[in-house]
């Protein structure tokens, strides 16, 4: 046994990470109002830094700290990595609408970076408490995000379901680590593969536990039946919080996800195979239904939430076929969240930036915009076709090697369903591009033209969502056409995590 | 010593009690009630575990007891977070009554 404090400045990340967050909170109480910009840079520059820091600290190391509850190693800093990058395209995406739209903007920036301190320390854990803790710090810190237009009643309404709903897929959460607790008697992950494996008759405690560890893990990632809460937050919570509620908050839930499974589930091989019918039949509701209801929708930001539940089904998909052979299916998990990822900052980008102008989050309302926006019409047709998976962009690379690991590890039928629903998909994101190009511009509320109505529309969109917007078509169709340096980087994390 | 079991039936029971509770409440502060519920159910579970494991050899931990300090301290916090947002949404619409709090749907 290793005393606590061994090794404890490969920690450093996350201390700094920290105290990046307490000093923007405390530079809040001394700047004036209008000046609040500041504290966005502050943030910004400091997740730059600790990006530069954690890859210079942390790069090729592979250790255990405090006795095995967290993994410092490829796959805990690709995530790091990930989720540091993913917080700068936030904080430039809200800029603009936190100083005009809401209130007490030192805060938004302070939580957001909780939040994601939060999803760092979700990626590293490997035991059950920790792993909880994380998830309610990133949690906690979203119920506030999403609450914070205080004077809309949708805001409210949307922090008030997402909390109830929070507490209980927490509580159930608990409630199967308690069941294994007392069964096994452990909490971290590979104790938990050692006593599923020895278990020659397993005990009903056991299965219970297990299944509501998956529940409430399910609940977070928005997986079909548990999905009931996310179209609702998702439309009531303000624009950039969506934005990050649809990809970070999903993004390390599915790390942990992934982590859990190898190490918990994956060595006791036997018990893995009844699991996997669980999760492929999971998989299967949550494409299907996540892409049909997403036909009916008119709002943009619910249109989004159902694409982004059907989204998490692929993903399920894909933990479905982990193995303890193969790579493939933890690659294929990896690179389809950075595609995801990418592509849903650049399509919610050119949203805000919409917003921004208008204050408008119809489908319909996006007719004409080709004609006043160009630039943003093609990067938003660009997500769009991306989303839905066609060449050239992140989008069909991602579904591409995600499709063929679940096919190669003998789960062709499931492959065949997320095919089918990604062509369902095909229909909705090309309707809200034929909205773009096609429809004309619609007349504006009080019945005058609608340029005259919102001129805001005939500005360029700002500085700082131009460069989420740049960058993100940028990475985007570089991930379509040559991932190789991407999956270089994916093959180690992932091999960091097989038994 | 009592039997484990009945600890672990009694956690079960106060937990569907929760559960039943955040479905069937009206007011939001009812439902904040019953997810406390819950959570104290899992303290019960945990706690019982840890203290009969005890001694037994198999397992010589106390994660049981720190995991139900943690929870202690983490459902105070949530409790925290919800009453504001309840708060927020009494002076916004002076109803915390969840049937009438239905501007989305589906």
């Amino acid at each position: 046994m290793s005393p606590l404090s061994d090794n404890l400045e490969l920690l450093t990340p996350e201390f700094a990470l920290t105290g990046l967050a307490f000093l923007v909170f405390a530079l809040d109480l001394f700047l004036p109002e209008g000046k609040k910009r500041l504290l966005a840079f502050v943030s910004i520059f400091g997740l730059i830094a600790l990006v530069v820091v954690s890859l210079v600290m942390l790069w090729d190391e592979e250790e255990s700290l405090y006795n095995g509850l967290l993994a410092v190693d490829a796959f805990a800093l690709f995530f790091k990595v990930f989720f540091l990058g993913m917080g700068i395209a936030i904080i430039l995406m809200s800029m603009d609408f936190v100083e005009t739209r809401l209130k007490h903007q030192g805060e938004f920036y302070g939580l957001l970076l909780f939040s994601i301190l939060g999803m760092n320390v979700m990626a590293q854990s490997r035991e059950l408490l920790t792993a909880y803790i994380a998830l309610e710090l990133l949690t906690f810190s979203l119920y506030v995000l999403a609450a914070y237009a205080k004077d809309s009643d949708k805001s409210n309404e949307s922090a008030l379901k997402y909390i109830i709903v929070g507490a209980v897929s927490s509580a159930i959460l608990l409630y199967g680590v308690s069941m294994v607790y007392s069964t096994l008697g452990v909490t971290k992950f590979d104790d938990i593969a050692i006593g599923l494996a020895q278990a020659t008759n397993v005990s009903p405690a056991l299965w219970v536990g297990v299944g509501l560890i998956l529940v409430g893990l399910m609940f977070k990632i928005s997986a079909v039946p548990f999905h009931m809460w996310a179209p609702d937050v998702y439309e009531g919570a303000p624009y950039p919080v969506t934005a990050y509620l649809a990809i970070g908050s999903k993004a390390a839930a599915f790390a942990l996800i992934l982590r859990f499974v190898l190490e918990g589930f994956v060595p006791a091989a036997e018990r893995w195979e009844q699991w996997q019918l669980v999760f492929a039949v999971l998989a299967t509701v949550t494409m299907l239904v996540g892409n049909l209801v997403a036909l009916a929708q008119k709002n943009l930001k619910r249109l989004l939430a159902y694409s982004s539940i059907g989204h998490a089904g692929f993903l399920l998909a894909g933990i479905t076929v982990l193995s303890a052979t193969s790579d493939l299916p933890s690659n294929g998990v990896m690179f389809y969240l950075v595609g995801y990822s990418i592509t849903n900052l650049v399509v919610f980008a050119a949203l805000i930036s919409f917003f921004n102008m208008t204050g408008k989050e119809e489908i319909t309302d996006l007719g004409g915009l080709a004609d006043h926006q160009p630039f943003l019409a093609a990067c938003l047709g660009m997500g769009l076709f991306s989303l839905a998976g066609l060449p050239i962009f992140a989008g069909f690379t991602m579904k591409f090697y995600l499709f063929t690991a679940v096919a190669n590890e003998g789960f062709l039928w499931l492959a065949g369903v997320a095919i089918f629903s990604s062509l369902i998909g095909l229909y909705y994101y090309l309707n809200v591009l034929r909205q773009i190009y096609i429809e004309p511009t619609p007349t504006g509320d009080n019945g005058g033209d609608w340029l005259e109505e919102n001129p805001m529309l005939a500005e360029r969109p700002s500085w700082s969502l131009i460069t989420v917007l740049a960058s993100g078509a940028a990475a985007m169709i570089w991930l379509g056409v040559y991932p190789k340096p991407l999956i270089d980087a994916i093959e180690a994390a992932s091999r960091a995590l097989m038994p | 010593m009592v039997d484990l079991v009945w600890f672990q039936l009694l956690s079960a029971v106060l937990f569907v009690i929760g559960l039943y509770g955040v479905m069937s409440r009206r007011s939001a502060v009812l439902i904040v009630m019953s997810i406390e519920l819950m959570l104290n159910a899992v303290n019960i579970n945990l706690i019982a575990a840890a203290s009969h494991m005890e001694g037994t050899g198999k397992f010589s931990n106390f994660d049981g007891q720190l995991i139900a300090i943690f929870i202690i301290t983490v459902a105070a916090a949530e409790v925290g977070l919800a009453l504001a947002v309840i708060l927020r949404m009494y002076r916004n619409k002076s109803t915390v009554n969840v049937d009438e709090i239905n501007l989305m749907k589906w």
